[in-house]
């Protein structure tokens, strides 16, 4: 008869079991542990304060193109101050897996990020216009929105050599981006030897475009061009065709916004015109009209550039995921080195993390607030 | 010409800012204490009116001012839930106490405001019709007009109510001395919560005539109650007259320095006006000098 085996050796067979178990259980279970942690992507952007307009369109694009995808994401509002920007952006990337941060486009709160994503090694994705973020050396920024170098091209040309501006007048706002747009196109009327006849700044809260507005009439000026945000830029539009200012106002990217041209009535938008990287409600072709359904059909409003820009540049993010990229390393260098075609325009960068590098010029024709895009100004920097 | 359009451009912005101040000061009166929601009083009726705007016929150019009736129910109501939350409970104590649950309760009604109508700026209709009308050479816009016509009314209501009514003088009571006022009987409580709804509804009128010519969004609190403040720094801390004058002369500063010279040295010097009151009266224009000034 089979006899158990005696006292001494159960001991050490049961130690041999276990072993063997515990090392089955550490080769095959905690490698599943580890990849059971998903990858990360915070989105952190204005929601609130003066930027909420252009801020929640960015945020809707990003959780447009994340919503689906193996990627785990948070929305995470920046509101207005640097300060609550950085602090967003330590509690994100404490978590494990961050591959890439959705930055938020207003360019105070990233000019004050960029030295922490440099710190942290995480690429920052953004919208934001503002010159100065690729301009810091910074091998983290990506922004898939034309910059100032490119729309305010765009901007200046199509006043010149398209409406025939000789007197141009120029509005901006004194905020980091108006300041930096100014400048840019300042710089680009006088290369096309057409210098401004006159430039104000105008703070973010001013109500009353009526001051500025007189003095444009006076100095004689032939076109109007606007670098503000999107209340500001509707209030010069309402005030000059109320003053009975009829010159051709070329305004910033803010106008393409269908919330900027909701706030004005079809007869007081005819004629007005404005740069943009895209305008997706203007679109036709399939992949765009898809895009436009399916943002109306999860935010049930219109999505503007800035929703697409930023979806582009998540889309480029997923496909750097589908790639083999891992790390916020790999992600960086999947976006420094490969070209991505977007559904607004192929992204490439310049080496300074400008990604898109084509405008184009929207204008309404006065009948709705629908406009048409009747310019196309394609890889003004030569870099695709 | 261009002298009557920045005028009347600055009059009508003025009116406006009058009522923001007025109503500001009407709170102020009757807790001593700065009600720090006060600018979301003037963002609510702002919205107010865009709210009720869905009621009036499209397309057949009814006047906007016909909002204002329920604007000033709406945002007298916000007002009396302001008092109860933010003064009420706490009125025994500091006054920087209010400043905290009045900021709180403003931060409160300016998310709510975005999350039910979103982070846009707004536009409320016309209040009586879009266009300008010619006048000795200048442009004058309808709204403008209507804006200086609508505040005058409303400023002048206030004042006759509080000459000619019993109602009137219990507010004037509770301004000078409120232990005085509440031991000849009257009921000091009521009188604060009559002050936070009518302050509340003065401010949401100014938000109905600012909508549709300078639009309106769920941020514009914040700078609405400062220009509230520095009117009635500059005007009296506790001066009804005083508020008006020290809107009055921001307005000039914002159209009529800024036509002159520019808009970021209109502000600045704005500011420097306003020091050199603190300076050389600080109790304001038309304050008088014994003010505790909160």
């Amino acid at each position: 008869m089979p006899t158990l085996p005696s006292l001494p050796l159960l001991p050490k067979l049961l130690r041999h079991i276990l072993a063997l178990a515990a090392g089955t259980f550490a080769v095959f279970v905690f490698p599943l542990n580890a990849q059971a942690e998903p990858l990360r992507v915070p989105v952190l952007v204005p929601i609130t304060g003066f930027l909420s307009l252009e801020g929640t369109s960015q945020g809707n694009g990003a959780e447009l193109a994340l919503s689906g995808s193996e990627i785990d994401f948070s929305v995470t509002d920046t509101a207005t101050a640097p300060e609550i920007a950085i602090n967003a952006f330590e509690r994100a990337v404490d978590a494990a897996n961050v591959i890439a941060v959705v930055a938020p486009m207003l360019g105070t709160q990233m000019l004050a990020l960029v030295p922490l994503a440099d710190e942290f090694g995480i690429p920052l994705i953004t919208v934001s216009g503002t010159a100065k973020i690729t301009e810091l050396g910074s091998p983290n920024v990506f922004r898939f929105f034309p910059g100032d170098v490119v729309v305010k091209a765009a901007q200046a040309r199509y006043a010149v050599e398209e409406r025939g501006a000789k007197r141009p007048a120029i509005l901006s706002q004194t905020t980091a981006y108006g300041q930096s747009g100014r400048a840019e196109l300042e710089a680009n009327l006088i290369g096309l030897g057409v210098p401004p006849v006159f430039q104000e700044a105008l703070d973010i809260s001013v109500k009353d475009m009526l001051p500025a507005l007189l003095k444009v009439q006076q100095s004689g000026a032939d076109a109007l061009l606007l670098h503000l945000h999107a209340g500001p830029t509707a209030l010069v539009i309402r005030h000059a065709r109320a003053l009975g200012l009829d010159i051709p106002i070329i305004a910033g990217s803010a106008m393409h916004q269908p919330e900027t041209a909701a706030l004005l009535e079809p007869d007081e938008l005819n004629g007005v015109c404005a740069e943009s990287g895209s305008s997706p409600v203007s679109e036709d072709w399939l992949g765009i009209r898809n895009f436009v359904d399916a943002y109306r059909r999860a935010y049930d409003r219109e999505p503007d550039a800035f929703a697409l820009g930023q979806y582009d540049g998540v889309k480029m993010i997923l496909a750097a995921v589908e790639a083999g990229a891992r790390t916020a390393d790999q992600v960086r260098t999947y976006l420094q080195t490969e070209r991505h075609t977007g559904l607004a325009m192929t992204y490439k960068s310049d080496g300074k993390g400008n990604m898109a590098h084509s405008a184009v010029i929207i204008c309404y024709d006065g009948t709705d607030q629908a406009p048409q895009v009747v310019k196309r100004y394609d890889n003004l920097t030569g870099v695709l | 010409m261009i002298l009557i359009q920045i005028a009347l451009n600055a009059l009508a912005l003025g009116a406006a800012y009058a009522l923001v101040a007025i109503g500001f000061v009407l709170v102020l009166n009757a807790t001593t204490a700065v009600n720090f929601a006060h600018g979301e009083g003037v963002v609510a009726g702002g919205f107010a009116a865009v709210a009720l705007a869905v009621i009036l016929p499209p397309g057949i150019g009814i006047p906007g001012f016909l909002l204002l009736p329920g604007v000033l129910v709406a945002t007298a109501i916000l007002g009396l839930l302001i008092g109860a939350l933010a003064y009420l409970p706490i009125r025994n104590r500091p006054p920087v106490t209010v400043f905290v649950t009045t900021i709180a309760v403003g931060i409160i009604i300016a998310n709510g405001l975005n999350a039910t109508f979103g982070a846009a700026p707004r536009t409320a209709p016309p209040l009586i019709g879009v266009g300008s009308i010619e006048f000795l050479g200048a442009s004058i816009s309808r709204q403008s007009l209507a804006i200086i016509a609508i505040a005058g009314a409303l400023i002048t209501g206030l004042a006759l109510l509080l000459q000619r009514t019993q109602l009137g003088r219990q507010f004037r009571a509770c301004a000078q001395d409120p232990e005085m006022a509440r031991a000849l009987g009257i009921r000091l409580t009521r009188i604060t919560m009559i002050s936070f709804a009518l302050g509340t509804a003065f401010a949401g009128a100014a938000g109905l005539l600012l909508a549709h010519q300078f639009f309106i969004s769920p941020s514009d609190g914040g700078i609405l109650i400062l220009k509230a403040y520095i009117a009635v720094v500059i005007g009296g801390w506790g001066s009804l007259r005083g508020a008006t004058a020290g809107a009055m002369l921001i307005a000039i500063f914002e159209v009529g320095v800024a036509t002159l010279w520019s808009q970021p040295l209109a502000e600045g010097l704005l500011y420097v006006a306003v020091l050199l009151v603190l300076f050389v009266r600080p109790q304001g224009m038309f304050g008088e000098p014994q003010q505790v000034r909160a």
